[in-house]
């Protein structure tokens, strides 16, 4: 009986720690090279704004950054970024992902 | 000013040009290499020279560095041109522009051929410019230019053109005054 209570406790554990997982807001940083103009760069807004796993989205020209903040739940694949910055005429160089809040990274220097 | 590609499935609009010459065009760029619209240029002079015609622009190379961006594009139009109270007939416009920006550095190289039976001009500038400041992505961007023109044909054919250059979000705005006291304003939006 006590097998079975700590079982179904470690399984409960696992999935409320899996599902923790899943729910967790992750920021993605991009670094982006060509970004030197913000006439030029708009296709970036264009093209992330409406992406279903995109919930904000900052275009640093300074630190050349694309960073953005997936939907609860939701992922957007390094490759997705990729070709989306393609579209725009630019050039992803580094993807990273951070559990930082979007707002923590947009205003570090 | 030009921008004959831009991002995919973005459309721009440019419109403007100097009592001595107005350009229209509007361009649909499919991909992000390639754009498709319609161009009509006016030569106001004596021979009062039109053209207008279907476009299809290709961003041949385009260099991504770090801190700047270099582009070498071409263009060619097939369409109508025609001297003033003559009749129109088949004519084309090649073009062709290089670039070099950083954030705070801007050049460029522009040409246009225009050539039917009738008609025959080059529109060819070079511009040199600099920001004041270093615009972040939602600010207002401004730039101080110098743009060199030459329009064959014209007897006045070489202009010195200072502009000042100023864009935000998708919206573009270009004016100036040559030394010969001829205005100059641009427009470009993107959508």
């Amino acid at each position: 009986m006590k097998k079975i209570i700590t079982s179904t406790l470690a399984t409960g554990l696992m999935l409320t720690m899996a599902h923790a997982a899943t729910e967790r807001v992750m920021t993605v940083k991009t670094t982006v090279h060509g970004m030197v103009c913000s006439f030029c760069a708009q296709g970036i807004l264009a093209h992330f704004k409406n992406h279903a796993s995109v919930s904000k989205i900052d275009v640093d020209l300074g630190r050349k950054l694309v960073i953005l903040e997936e939907k609860k739940g939701a992922s957007i694949s390094d490759q997705e970024i990729t070709e989306t910055i393609k579209k725009a005429g630019l050039e992803a160089k580094k993807i990273e992902r951070t559990t930082e809040a979007f707002e923590t990274v947009k205003a570090a220097q | 000013m030009a921008h004959p590609v831009a991002f995919q499935s973005a459309w721009q609009w440019m419109l403007g040009g100097t009592p001595s010459m107005q350009n229209m065009e509007l361009h649909y760029s499919y991909c992000n290499r390639a754009a498709v619209g319609i161009h009509a240029m006016h030569f106001e002079d004596d021979l009062d020279d039109t053209f207008f015609g279907v476009q299809h622009n290709w961003l041949l190379k385009r260099w991504n560095l770090s801190d700047a961006q270099a582009n070498i594009y071409l263009g060619a139009a097939a369409g109508a041109a025609r001297r003033e109270n003559q009749s129109w007939s088949p004519a084309a416009l090649t073009y062709v522009r290089a670039d070099y920006e950083t954030r705070e550095i801007f050049t460029a190289f522009d040409s246009k051929w225009i050539a039917s039976e009738d008609v025959s001009r080059a529109v060819t500038s070079v511009s040199l410019g600099f920001a004041p400041y270093k615009a972040e992505f939602e600010q207002l961007n401004s730039w101080l230019i110098l743009q060199l023109e030459h329009i064959s044909g014209m007897d006045d054919d070489f202009a010195v053109i200072p502009k000042l250059r100023f864009f935000k979000a998708n919206y573009f705005f270009e004016i100036g005054y040559s030394l010969d006291g001829d205005p100059l304003v641009n427009v470009m939006i993107h959508f």
